[in-house]
């Protein structure tokens, strides 16, 4: 019994040992491990988990406002939401509906999310730019997988009414056209990010820290009047429709300053339906297009003369037999127009009169007084695709040469160039063209004339405008108007066409203390009328008494007082 | 145990406890912050909107054919002087 009892013993003994030492190899295993874990595996491991939980979030910063001198909006950025799926965690099948929601065909939808898990992509967009309401009733089904990011979309209240001067932003906010992409750095501010921790569910739980603070862009107020803007770009409107034009511009600036009230263009887009855009419509022809100012020229010719001293408004020139030949070229006017004065050349708009006054006065001259008003410079206000204006040197001109560039061919100027150089008929200083509130008045003006000639100058533009003038239809009810037509022959393929004309009308009101400058140009108007004082004036006109009304500027120009007497008002 | 090594101990302790609140504190503050940021996104949508809508409603165009057609507003003529 005791052996047995003794081997028992042993025996219990022996395997109570091997069950313990069993046990503690277990725990030093166990505990190796761990202490492997934690020291030799432990960055890798480290780095691994951060992988999967740290995130690096960017805030999108919000793009500067555009607002017109008013503070009236022009381009405003609105938070919306981008919606996307990560196709390894979504299921295919649950996104019809959210295709459906989002107006996009949900089967088509699933078969590009199936394909794209196969393919292991984690990444998908489902739609951009959704507004948030719409981006919220989706996200509110709780689909695993489906998230969604912040973002700002770009809209423009005033549509294709301030199209061409705004420009536009692609899907990412950057400026593609216009005054959006000029001063894309300025408008668009600095994306923040920041470092967080997120649960399995997407949740932020943990802010480890701020890479950099979202900086919004800053805000830029533009010299534009909307309200000019949008009765100019009706009217051109109107009368681009109504003459089957090809295309039209007008310029407003105010006269004492340069600034721009108001740029529109024809044929325009919509910026806020970035689908239907048509290149051909998104040229800014006040600013990208050249046209020959033809006549509206003219006006520069006899300033030009004035100054020299040598004319007075009455001297008198002999326009008869009212056809001119220089170099087997023929320069006609209208009709014989015989004997006319200074004033008298420019109401009737005789090419023979001007280009008599340009060979008296000499290449030089001309270039010299047509250069210091502007012509044939490049743009200045930074704008993209602006033109550069061309006018052929004194060495280049011939005596047909200087003829036809005295009454506006042979050199080319932008609508607004046109607009600026007559600026200088203001006090006889050519004003620079500002589109930015905080750049008027930077550069000061330069001198063209003296304020002498310059009010010589703009009493005679007044002719143009009266019964006898060519522009007759300019005339504005109880204000003095000056101005001056144009019809350019458009250049074809074999030099000038019969058939295709620019008409033009640019012009100051109200004359004793000009206010405004507006230049109006449409491009191959159809049909019957096409001289600019049939096509240009009449809108000069609308425009003009428009926005004199608008600006509250006071008539100069007495009315035939019809006294209307009121009931017990009668002296 | 020595004096020396109670301290140590509740010094263990007190830390571990500061820091255990000081992790809810955290997260309280970013719940808040995140809170406060959604609010300023909703303020920020519908400040835009209303600016849209402003705008929209303000349109040059808009009012002047209201005036026309619906108050039958008109320019005032020259002819028109009252004395």
């Amino acid at each position: 019994m005791t052996t047995t009892e003794q081997h028992t013993g042993g025996m219990q003994r022996w395997r109570f040992a091997l069950v313990l030492g069993v046990f503690v190899l277990l725990a030093l295993v166990v505990a190796g491990r761990l202490v492997m874990l934690h020291t030799i595996d432990q960055p890798f491991l480290f780095e691994q988990g951060e992988k999967r939980t740290v995130r690096s979030e960017v805030q999108p910063a919000s793009r500067g406002i555009i607002t017109d001198r008013f503070g009236e909006p022009l381009a405003v950025s609105t938070p919306v939401k981008t919606l996307w799926v990560n196709p390894q965690q979504v299921d295919p099948a649950q996104l019809v509906s959210v295709g459906q929601k989002l107006g996009i065909n949900g089967r088509e939808l699933q078969r590009r999310i199936e394909k794209a898990k196969r393919q292991g992509r984690s990444f998908y967009y489902i739609k951009r730019q959704v507004e948030p309401e719409l981006a919220g009733d989706v996200l509110s089904q709780k689909i695993a997988g489906l998230y969604a990011d912040e973002d700002y979309r770009r809209f423009y209240p005033a549509a294709e009414v301030t199209a061409h001067t705004l420009g536009l932003v692609d899907i990412d906010g950057h400026g593609q056209e216009g005054l959006e992409l000029s001063f894309d750095d300025y408008l668009s501010g600095k994306e923040g990010s920041r470092k967080v921790v997120k649960d399995l569910m997407g949740n932020v739980i943990k802010q480890l820290g701020v890479t950099s603070v979202a900086e919004p862009g800053s805000d830029l107020a533009l010299t534009i009047d909307l309200r000019l803007q949008y009765l100019a770009y009706r009217e051109l409107k109107a009368v681009v429709q109504s003459h089957k034009a090809r295309a039209g511009s007008a310029v407003v600036l105010d006269a004492k300053s340069g600034e721009i009230l108001a740029l529109v263009s024809q044929p325009s887009y919509n910026p806020n339906n970035r689908a239907a855009l048509q290149p051909e419509n998104m040229r800014n022809r006040a600013i990208a297009d050249l046209i020959e100012p033809g006549s509206t020229m003219k006006p520069f010719t006899v300033a030009a003369a004035l100054e020299g001293g040598r004319y007075k408004p009455t001297s008198p020139i002999n326009t008869a037999p009212g056809y001119v030949r220089i170099k087997n070229k023929t320069i006609r006017d209208h009709r014989d127009y015989g004997v006319l004065d200074l004033t008298g050349v420019i109401t009737k708009s005789s090419n023979v009169g001007v280009s008599y006054l340009a060979r008296e006065m000499g290449a030089e001259t001309l270039w010299e007084f047509f250069g210091k008003a502007g012509i044939g410079r490049p743009g200045t206000l930074g704008f993209p695709g602006e033109a550069v204006g061309s006018m052929p040197y004194p060495e280049q001109m011939d005596d047909l040469r200087l003829s036809t560039v005295s009454f506006g061919y042979g050199l080319a100027v932008s609508p607004l160039q046109l607009a600026e150089s007559y600026t200088s008929f203001v006090d006889g200083c050519r004003k620079h063209a500002a589109l930015l509130l905080n750049q008027v008045g930077q550069q000061p003006c330069e001198s063209v004339m003296s304020p002498k000639t310059a009010r010589q100058t703009l009493d005679m533009l007044e002719t143009v405008v009266s019964k006898k003038g060519t522009g007759q239809r300019a005339a504005v009810e109880g204000y003095r108007v000056g101005g001056k037509t144009g019809t350019a022959h458009k250049v074809g393929r074999s030099g000038y066409e019969d058939s295709e004309y620019t008409a033009v009308f640019a012009g100051l009101a109200p004359l004793t203390d000009p206010d405004l400058i507006l230049v109006v140009v449409v491009d191959e108007p159809q049909g019957k009328e096409y001289y600019g004082g049939e096509v240009a004036a009449p809108v000069f006109s609308r425009i003009m008494e428009q926005a004199l009304r608008l600006r509250q500027v006071i008539p100069d120009k007495p009315v035939s007082d019809q006294v209307l007497q009121v009931a017990g008002g009668a002296q | 145990m020595s004096v020396g090594q109670v301290t140590l101990w509740a010094a263990v302790l007190l830390t571990a406890l500061a820091q255990i609140n000081a992790v809810t504190w955290h997260r309280d503050l970013l719940k808040e912050w995140q809170k406060a940021d959604a609010d300023r996104q909703q303020l920020t949508q519908e400040y835009s909107r209303l600016v849209l809508e402003k705008s929209t409603l303000m349109a040059h165009g808009r009012i002047d054919t209201l005036a026309r057609k619906r108050l039958q507003m008109k320019e005032p003529e020259h002819t028109r002087v009252f004395r």
